[in-house]
């Protein structure tokens, strides 16, 4: 009898404890769509300045996924396959990223790359200016995003077995052919996974690029800029469309994760 | 030809440590041990898989000790048998060559051409074992590791690869090191068998030398040797039979005549359950010097063999014979019986 009452009890700690945080998750997201969502999309056909936004963020985000993915998944596989000298501390720079506040990444950005640092004159003198430019925008992007990138990647080629790379080579392959042909695809779907959630970051980053580039403006800062200058409703439907918009790489990861469980249990 | 000398290497915490032996060209080796022996790290070792940290790895008389994977040209055949599973089985065959037609000839050969069209996922795990065969073939490979390459393989058809297998090493003089726990696998192909324990060497011989003579009672135990008694070993005096020596064993409630190379003092009596003779009474005309009094306490079948549990005073030795000797002896629990074991068959180490 008490054992039925505890079990019971614990029954409703556990789903009461999930029922919340789903409603506190849930909750503003749907209020936001609810209220601005039908005029957002309505709008999204005449602002032109919302539609440069959003061309503005989709690229600087795909330009910065792209990036990372070619300079990223080399220094994942290094991390993963234990190749790298200080292979650890290179880890936790790598990760550095992710737990500074987004402002203060954009500080350190204005410092390294701003036009009064060696670097930022350097890129100035060949008209590649950081500071208020799409360029200021994808950096930003890809300093506070290619960490997420650069972590997935490496857990998903660590998840290749090493083996299959050593039994190619005795096949013929030098590494990096064995890597090309073996390991790079049997990670594929990590990598695209990868590559989605560092997408979605970048598109809602916010802290830093308003530090190093407030025009032009990217989605997430012409909601703030809107709020701030015109109230809460106008900045409703870009807002909204934004949350709308993230359901399309939520919905490709809950794909790509899926089949890759699938594949990964036919190895 | 494979020589290895002194070598060392490290697979996480696990050391295997100062290995040497000599493989000659076209001979097939045997890699004994338990699991966790270091019989994978070996292959992987020599493989390029893993790094010597000490020795020396000698292929075809060049020292590759310091080459990669890929300038060893060895094929390496896994237990899992890493079949890439984003390629077709056609695609995994033809991963290291253009040979196409030699290809065809293996999977005929080794009856797994009706696959090849089919992705890797849909495969048996005797299929894939096999597949990854075929595979590692077709690089015509002149030094071949195989670990475990057929254990989910049915009986039948491992007795057939084995067969196939055999006779393409004698057609092309490749030399073969395979690590196995299958004791007829070894007593059938291999022409010598390395015995691992930790990590280290501990018996190199042919495998009739490895099995009738084994060098600890951990061996001895490890391939199977039905009776192995702890105790004290005593040389006499006058060696007799050329070139081993007459040993007194006691230990465990049981005294025997053996031979072996033993100095004295502690050590372990082997007796093999197929050299125990069983018999209903003592027979004057017997050569055997071992003659003990028993009674039969359990009878196992094991396919067409049983084992014959006996107590002798208060230890047990067992005897392998065939199932028709039990049904004519009428072997049973309960019965008097008498053991004979020449001396030859007591192996003392």
């Amino acid at each position: 009898m008490t054992m039925r009452v505890t079990h019971r009890v614990a029954t409703a700690g556990v789903v009461g404890g999930a029922i919340v945080l789903l409603a506190l998750l849930a909750l503003p997201v749907g209020a936001l769509v609810l209220r601005g969502g039908l005029d957002g999309l309505r709008e999204l056909g005449g602002d032109r300045e919302l539609q440069q936004s959003l061309a503005l963020t989709a690229i600087a985000a795909t330009t910065a996924t792209l990036v990372a993915v070619a300079l990223g998944t080399p220094l994942a596989y290094l991390l993963a396959r234990d190749r790298m000298p200080a292979g650890a501390l290179v880890g936790a720079l790598v990760e550095l990223p992710l737990l500074i506040p987004h402002p203060v990444a954009g500080i350190a950005l204005l410092l390294a790359f701003g036009r009064a640092s060696p670097a930022g004159e350097a890129l100035a003198r060949i008209g590649l200016g950081v500071v208020g430019s799409p360029l200021g925008i994808g950096l930003a992007m890809l300093f506070v995003a290619a960490p997420l990138y650069v972590s997935a990647a490496r857990e998903s080629i660590a998840r290749v077995d090493e083996r299959y790379e050593a039994v190619a080579r005795t096949l013929g392959d030098t590494r990096w052919r064995a890597v090309r042909r073996v390991t790079l695809p049997l990670a594929g779907r990590g990598l695209s996974s990868a590559a989605v959630v560092m997408w979605a970051r970048a598109v809602s980053e916010f802290g830093a690029i308003v530090i190093l580039t407030y025009n032009p403006k990217v989605a997430s800062v012409l909601s703030y800029d809107r709020f701030t200058a015109t109230g809460l409703d106008a900045s409703l439907p870009v807002a909204a469309v934004l949350v709308l918009l993230a359901l399309v790489p939520l919905l490709v990861l809950r794909s790509l994760r899926t089949n890759q469980a699938r594949a990964e249990r036919a190895w | 030809m494979v020589i290895v000398r002194g070598l060392s290497s490290r697979a996480g915490t696990f050391l295997l440590h100062d290995v040497s032996f000599q493989l000659a060209s076209g001979a097939w080796g045997i890699v004994l041990g338990q699991t966790g022996s270091g019989k994978t790290t070996l292959l992987e070792t020599i493989a390029g898989v893993r790094r010597a940290i000490a020795g020396q790895i000698v292929l075809r008389d060049e020292d590759v000790t310091s080459h990669p994977i890929e300038q060893r040209r060895v094929s390496i055949v896994y237990q899992h048998s890493y079949l890439f599973p984003h390629l077709t089985v056609d695609e995994n065959v033809g991963y290291g060559t253009m040979d196409t037609r030699f290809v065809s000839d293996l999977a005929s050969r080794f009856g797994v051409d009706g696959l090849r069209g089919r992705p890797v996922a849909s495969l048996s795990g005797g299929e894939r074992q096999l597949v990854a065969l075929v595979r590692a073939l077709a690089r015509h490979p002149d030094i071949l590791l195989l670990d475990e390459p057929f254990a989910a393989l049915d009986p039948r058809r491992r007795i057939q690869v084995r067969r196939q297998l055999r006779l393409m090493q004698r057609e092309s003089g490749m030399t073969v090191l395979h690590v196995t726990h299958d004791f007829a696998e070894a007593g059938t192909l291999g022409d010598l068998a390395i015995v691992l324990e930790a990590g280290r060497v501990i018996q190199i011989g042919t495998p009739t030398e490895v099995f009738r003579r084994p060098a600890s009672g951990s061996v001895a135990e490890f391939l199977g040797a039905e009776n192995v008694f702890s105790g004290t070993i005593q040389r006499t005096a006058t060696p007799t039979s050329g070139e081993t020596d007459v040993l007194h064993f006691t230990g465990e409630g049981i005294a025997l005549v053996g031979v072996g190379e033993h100095a004295g003092g502690a050590g372990h009596a082997v007796i093999r359950g197929s050299d125990v003779v069983l018999a209903h009474a003592r027979s004057a005309r017997t050569s055997a010097r071992n003659v003990l009094d028993g009674v039969v306490e359990e009878v196992l079948f094991d396919g067409m063999i049983a084992r014959v549990a006996i107590r002798v005073g208060s230890t047990m030795l067992v005897a392998v014979v065939t199932r028709s000797a039990v049904d004519d002896l009428g072997f049973a629990p309960g019965l008097a019986v008498v053991a004979s074991i020449k001396a030859i068959a007591v192996h003392l180490c």
